[in-house]
């Protein structure tokens, strides 16, 4: 069993990973971006100006 | 009673070249080469006839010198012979090096080898079982499964030293060899009586200590029949903490998997042509620690698409987050069968979202050409566990695993390459050295 | 055990008896071979040379084979193509006779059988028979035909001036070991192990120049 030290410390910093990567909801994939927006924006949601608005032109399927 | 003398050593001379020959096996010699002029001559005969001669100008020094002696279990023991032997397979000649040890109370030991990879051989008196195993032919012994590696007519190439039996240059034996690593059982074969013998593989480092040889070893070249495999251990163990890795993920799994996320959001809206005003979402909370938000788009949207730009807001930041979301589905018939594209639903994960007051912003977009109008909900969910994390887990859990079983079959395979089967591995799991530990 | 005296009719030495029960002895001093008649001596030849054998055993060897303790107070020397080998005729502590054989420094340690099964007549003994004996398989291994060379010491049995031996050596998957020899009618069959050197505790071997 400790012939395979380096096993064991691989897989148990990558099981730790996993259960870290869960516990603070991280993502493989890149889906969004962050900003601050104006308080207004509640009020007046036409006024927000998202940077993918416009996508669903080039993105719709058929 | 009166102690008899120490047996002595007889010291001879080369009837034909007149050398000196000491004689180190005492009455045990048959046979001995002299080292000048290489005739092998009988030790039984009073005059020393010349027994044979070996043709051609083979000389090959031994890599241990007569006479050198070496603990060998405990016991001391001198390498008084020396022999080139060789096989020759599908053309070719494969010569192997032979030392006879001896020691005058514990008798004999054989120290062969080849390409750098040495074996100790003791002679065997038991019988070993003929059995077959896996459809190829064993030899039971000892209570181990030896299976057969090769058979071949070998015939000796050159002489040095001293034999307990009469060295002849036409000498022909057949040998099988069966090997269970590190280990090998052979049988030499001529017409008279098949002898057994049973070698043990021993590295040239401790060839070199054994004997205390200047120098270093010749390095080992490719695998030996019997060589013991560096794998073998590893291959069952290193699966064995996969298991352990396995059963932690599955655990994981099971907890994360065990209570269902918590829904924050549940809105349904209707979409047509001409109603497609951003609008901001009812506020939610979201509780605990950062984790993630899931976002849930469920539609009966048909041949046609949607486009949903989502802003999540946080009301007391003023932080947001950016994303959108194509819906699209189109189903039809085509010569008899029914095509589906893309999916009534989408889902999204939104990572690391901090716990606090949030509202969506959406701000939806139809199709041009829709005819209908699309209703669709907004389902949002706190803490959602990621599916794919847990299965690149397993598979990254699996590369050392793989590898090692695959380095261990590479070994096997290059070992049986050179045995009478060519490249056939038979049966892997039983013909590698497993040792129990 | 009390060891008996005698004088031997040669030559006058005084001979002594390492095992109470030896039928034959021989003399160290004049060769003669000696049948013992209870304490009176008949001589009834003489041994030739014995060939040289360098076997680090001989006659004054002690040992021990499990838990029984051994001296060796006799030999009979054969020859053959490979060369010569020793019978070495040893008593054990309850007074029963064995044979440590040694042939080029391969040892094996039989008991005379005493009611052997059906053997197998020396005309008909071939390499790869199978016998059974005491329950277990055995198979023959080699058929020898040897040279009786002569004796030394004590032996249980008169035996001198023989001539072309045979011996069939029986062997089995284990240590077991068996040989019939066949100077006799009906033959006689020994059994037991191969032993290793160092199993047997040999005190008082030989000992080898430079060793």
């Amino acid at each position: 069993m400790t012939r395979h030290l380096a096993y064991l410390a691989y897989g148990t910093a990558l099981l730790a990973l996993l259960g870290f990567a869960e516990y603070r909801g991280w993502s493989l994939l890149r889906t969004s971006e962050t900003r601050n927006v104006p308080r207004s924006v509640r009020d007046n949601p036409g006024a927000y100006r998202s940077p993918y608005v416009g996508g669903g032109r080039i993105l719709r399927g058929k | 009673m009166v102690a008899a003398p120490p047996v002595a050593v007889r010291a001879l001379r080369c009837p034909s070249c007149g050398a000196a020959i000491e004689q180190r096996g005492f009455d045990h010699t048959r046979s001995v080469a002299c080292a000048s002029c290489f005739a092998v001559l009988d030790a039984a005969d009073p005059s020393l006839r010349v027994l044979t001669r070996f043709a051609g100008h083979l000389r090959v020094r031994p890599q241990i010198p007569l006479g050198t002696r070496g603990q060998v279990g405990g016991a001391p023991y001198e390498a008084i012979g020396f022999m080139q032997r060789s096989i020759a397979v599908d053309g070719e000649r494969y010569a192997w090096r032979e030392y006879l040890l001896f020691n005058p109370y514990r008798g004999f030991l054989y120290l062969t080898e080849y390409d750098g990879h040495w074996n100790l051989v003791r002679t065997v008196r038991a019988l070993p079982e003929r059995v077959h195993q896996g459809g190829r032919l064993a030899a039971r012994y000892g209570g181990d499964t030896f299976r057969h590696f090769q058979t071949a007519v070998a015939g000796t190439d050159f002489v040095l030293g001293e034999f307990p039996w009469e060295v002849r240059a036409e000498d022909r034996a057949e040998v099988r060899d069966f090997i269970a690593p590190p280990r090998v059982l052979s049988a030499e074969s001529t017409d008279d009586e098949t002898a057994w013998s049973l070698g043990e593989y021993v590295t040239g480092a401790w060839v070199w200590k054994t004997f205390e040889l200047p120098g270093r070893p010749p390095a080992p070249r490719g695998v030996y029949a019997n060589q013991p495999s560096p794998f073998a251990a590893a291959r069952r163990s290193v699966w064995q903490v996969f298991m352990l890795f396995l059963i932690a993920l599955v655990a994981m799994a099971a907890v994360r998997y065990a209570d269902a996320p918590a829904q924050v959001l549940r809105e349904s809206r209707q979409l047509a042509p001409g109603q497609l005003d951003p609008y901001v979402t009812e506020s939610f909370t979201l509780g605990g620690r950062t984790s993630n938000l899931e976002v849930r788009v469920g539609s009966d949207v048909s041949n046609s698409w949607f486009y949903l730009v989502f802003a999540l807001v946080d009301e007391g930041s003023g932080r947001a987050v950016d994303f959108a979301r194509e819906v699209s589905y189109y189903e039809g018939v085509e010569g008899g069968e029914r095509w589906t594209e893309g999916s009534r639903t989408d889902r999204v994960r939104i990572p690391s979202v901090p716990p606090g007051r949030y509202y969506l912003r959406v701000a939806p977009e139809l199709a041009p050409d829709a005819v209908r109008p699309v209703s669709y909900t907004l389902t949002l969910r706190r803490d959602v566990p990621s599916g794919g994390f847990y299965a690149v887990a397993l598979l990254l859990l699996l590369v050392p695993p793989v590898w090692v079983t695959a380095r261990a079959a590479a070994f096997e395979s290059t070992r049986w390459m050179e045995s009478d089967y060519g490249s056939a591995t038979g049966n892997a799991a039983a013909s590698d050295g497993e040792d129990d530990d | 055990m009390t060891r008996r005296t005698a004088t031997c009719p040669g030559c006058g030495a005084a001979i002594e008896f390492l095992w109470s029960s030896a039928v034959q002895t021989t003399c160290a001093y004049c060769r003669s071979i000696l049948v013992r008649h209870d304490v009176a001596l008949e001589r009834v030849g003489v041994v030739s040379d014995l060939p040289a054998t360098a076997s680090p055993i001989q006659i004054g060897t002690a040992g021990r084979w499990g838990a029984s303790a051994f001296q060796v107070v006799g030999r009979i020397v054969y020859e053959h193509d490979r060369g010569a080998w020793n019978e070495w005729h040893l008593v054990l502590g309850d007074g029963r006779s064995g044979w440590l054989s040694d042939a080029q420094l391969e040892y094996a340690l039989t008991f005379l059988v005493p009611a052997p099964p059906a053997l197998p007549p020396a005309a008909d003994v071939r390499r790869g028979q199978q016998l059974r004996i005491g329950g277990g398989r055995y198979e023959v291994t080699a058929v020898t035909p040897a040279r009786y060379r002569g004796v030394e010491g004590e032996l249980p049995f008169e035996y001198w001036d023989k001539r072309t031996v045979r011996f069939a050596d029986l062997r089995t998957p284990g240590a077991a070991f068996a040989t019939i020899d066949y100077s006799e009618d009906p033959p006689l069959l020994f059994a037991g192990e191969a032993v290793e050197y160092d199993a047997l505790s040999l005190q008082n071997v030989r000992s080898f120049e430079g060793w």
